[in-house]
């Protein structure tokens, strides 16, 4: 193969990994958006609590003397999961579902300051430094000749993508094959129209709330391992890189944040390959405003319909 | 009862009065305290470097009160914190003037005390800064304004220097973070290069709060780089090393004294051993400091980091004016610390017409993955 395509796979690779978390975090957005109408800023954070929770607990196994490592992240993903799902849970219980029915923009604001609230509850609580964690999965493969471009995929990569999968499959049985699953389509449909079907709404709002929290901390273990470093401030980041995929993919739709995430984390990676690492933003969002001037309910997304 | 009821109020009345006393007593005190506005980030990523300012300024401050203070007046340290963030700095330098406390030890990151040296200039605060190496500071004909750090650009033109003389490699790029420091550094680094010949064959930003540089390394392998500069702070050089050794790219990384920090290494691991960074020499190494880091250590703080002494040496600058002009007038202070060199903890500190120190204070180092540097130069 010649030295740019190879050099093409590898960035190829890097973008379809980063764009696969990005995907995972989009979920969050567009599932709550999808339901109830509303941009839940929040999410990022949530991501944010993912990776602390999964820091500390493999840092706690570790000292403790654990050392098998599938045991360890078994653990860490539990845990992780469990304690972001409770957030998800509280902060629509708490900041959310007094405000239903009020004027859109007020839980928006709601949002908002919960987002100021959890960062800044975490910079108290755990300091506003980087907190590293050494390299968990090390090693990968290499292929291509060394002596023109060799590529990398670690095994760290396979596991971002094959986790990915693995969840996104079992996201998309859930919701279409289940009996709760049923009620979110149900209640993304009408959701006063569900009400009065005699199904709980607020669950199935709870429900949301609660699976795109799990996705997130699923992210924020992934995303912790692969990077090794945390800090309280990388849920803004990455909420605004997952909010852009769920628009960019039709915001409300859960295919559309899986293609969304990846077209934008194959972008960026594409940008930075070819042209100064600067213009990755540029080039991304400008992407973004493009498919939204031509179609402004993003790629996947249903058109708008005034409800009536 | 009514003998009682005297003898009750006679009590309350003396209390009140002692407590009146008491008051008077505290306000005697406060009189003769010098508060010394301590700026610089106490919260926020690069919190750390707030900390080394710190420990410098309250060394210094207790050397000072213990010896019986400067002409019978204590020191005080009062800490305002900037985050290194440009518009907190503003708020901060505004609250400061409000509480007027007159002279200031900060602000730390350059993109900080560039906005906050234009209000203490403007209202007569003395602000000296321990830390802040972008060149525009004094470039605006302050008078107020002086530093106890070399120039980004000195810093830069050693960091060249080097490279040229030293480590001669064949391909460099250059890498930064798009702020005033980083950027600012790496052009510095660029022009000297150019200037001899040497063309980076990359000169790109990255955003400060990246996690992902996998696109950026795959492009640097492609280039067949072997010399990185970094013009940037820590977290983004320990995640690009970390993932420099993950994907198999070994080049030679240097950069300034931003990523010189234990954290480096905790972020980066092995890959953060034998990392080249110009820094301020190690004034803890000093034999004249002995007492002085001894001092530090018995507090349970550190006093290696880069900025602890040039803070120290920032209160010492304060009480040599004060001592010689017989006031605290800042601006009578700040004409005489222009005019007349001071032997202090950093070594002889004269300064030019901007409020640039004569001499440089930097020095090239190895950083090990321990968290440790040795000078190489």
């Amino acid at each position: 193969m010649t030295e740019t395509s190879l050099y093409v796979i590898q960035q190829l690779i890097n973008g379809l990994t980063i764009g696969s978390t990005y995907a995972l975090i989009a979920i969050g957005y567009t599932m709550v958006y999808g339901i109830i109408g509303m941009i839940n800023f929040a999410h990022g954070e949530i991501y944010m609590i993912g990776s602390y929770i999964t820091f500390i607990v493999i840092a706690g196994l570790l000292g403790m003397g654990f050392v098998s490592l599938p045991i360890i992240l078994i653990i860490a993903l539990i845990i992780a999961v469990i304690t972001a799902s409770t957030y998800g849970w509280t902060i629509e219980r708490v900041a959310y579902r007094p405000l239903r029915g009020s004027n859109r923009l007020i839980p928006l604001i709601s949002a908002i300051g919960m987002s100021i609230f959890l960062q800044n509850y975490v910079v108290l609580s755990q300091s506003s430094r980087d907190v590293a964690l050494p390299p968990q999965i090390t090693g990968g493969w290499t292929f291509g000749d060394p002596s023109v471009f060799e590529v990398s995929f670690s095994y760290m990569q396979l596991l971002i993508w094959v986790a990915t999968v693995v969840v996104m499959v079992l996201l998309t049985l859930f919701i279409s094959r289940s009996r709760m699953g049923r009620a979110c389509r149900a209640c993304s449909e009408d959701l006063g129209m569900t009400n009065l079907l005699g199904i709980e709404t607020n669950r199935i709002i709870a429900l949301t709330f609660i699976v795109g929290a799990a996705l997130a901390a699923i992210a924020g273990l992934l995303l912790g391992l692969y990077y090794g470093v945390v800090n309280p401030f990388i849920g803004f980041i990455a909420g605004l890189k997952a909010f852009t995929a769920a628009v960019l993919g039709g915001i409300g739709s859960i295919p559309g944040a899986m293609l969304g995430g990846l077209i934008l984390g194959v972008t960026e990676a594409m940008t930075s390959a070819f042209f100064p690492s600067e213009y990755k933003d540029v080039v991304s969002f400008g992407l973004l405003v493009l498919i939204l001037l031509f179609r402004p309910s993003g790629i996947l997304g249903k058109p708008e319909v005034e409800k009536v | 009862m009514g003998l009682l009821t005297m003898k009750r109020f006679t009590k309350k009345l003396l209390t009140l009065s002692s407590a009146i006393c008491l008051a008077t007593a505290v306000n005697a005190v406060q009189a003769d305290t010098l508060k010394i506005g301590l700026a610089g980030p106490a919260t926020g990523p690069v919190a750390q470097y707030g900390d080394m300012q710190k420990i410098g300024v309250m060394a210094a401050i207790d050397d000072i009160n213990s010896a019986g203070g400067i002409n019978g007046m204590q020191l005080e340290g009062v800490i305002y914190d900037d985050a290194c963030d440009p518009k907190q700095a503003v708020a901060v330098a505004n609250k400061i003037v409000n509480d007027g406390v007159m002279h200031v030890v900060g602000h730390l990151c350059s993109s900080s005390t560039e906005p906050a040296s234009d209000i203490y200039d403007e209202e007569g605060v003395l602000m000296i800064t321990a830390a802040s190496t972008s060149p525009s500071i004094t470039e605006k004909g302050y008078q107020m304004i002086f530093r106890t750090i070399g120039l980004d650009s000195l810093q830069g033109t050693l960091a060249a220097e080097y490279i040229l003389g030293d480590v001669k490699p064949k391909t460099v790029a250059i890498i930064h973070d798009k702020q005033q420091y980083g950027e600012g550094l790496a052009t510095t680094v660029k022009g000297a290069l150019e200037k001899n010949g040497v063309e980076a064959v990359m000169f790109e930003g990255v955003t400060a709060g990246d996690k992902d540089f996998s696109a950026l390394i795959a492009k640097l392998k492609r280039n067949n780089v072997d010399f990185v500069y970094y013009g940037g702070y820590h977290p983004e050089l320990g995640l690009i090393l970390r993932q420099s050794r993950e994907k198999g790219f070994d080049a030679q990384f240097m950069g300034p004294e931003g990523v010189v920090n234990s954290d480096l290494a905790k972020i980066a691991g092995a890959a953060s051993e034998g990392v080249l960074a110009t820094a301020p020499k190690s004034f803890d190494q000093n034999p004249v400091n002995e007492a002085r880091v001894a001092a530090i250590k018995a507090k349970g703080e550190d006093p290696t980091g880069p900025f602890v002494f040039t803070a120290y040496a920032a209160i010492e600058l304060m009480k040599n004016a004060i001592e010689k002009t017989g006031d605290t007038d800042p601006e009578a202070m700040a004409k005489y610390i222009r005019a007349n060199p001071l032997e202090t903890a950093i070594g002889t500190v004269a300064y030019d017409e901007k409020g640039d120190l004569t001499a440089s204070t930097f020095q090239v180092y190895t950083l090990h993955q321990d968290g440790s540097k040795t000078p190489v130069k």
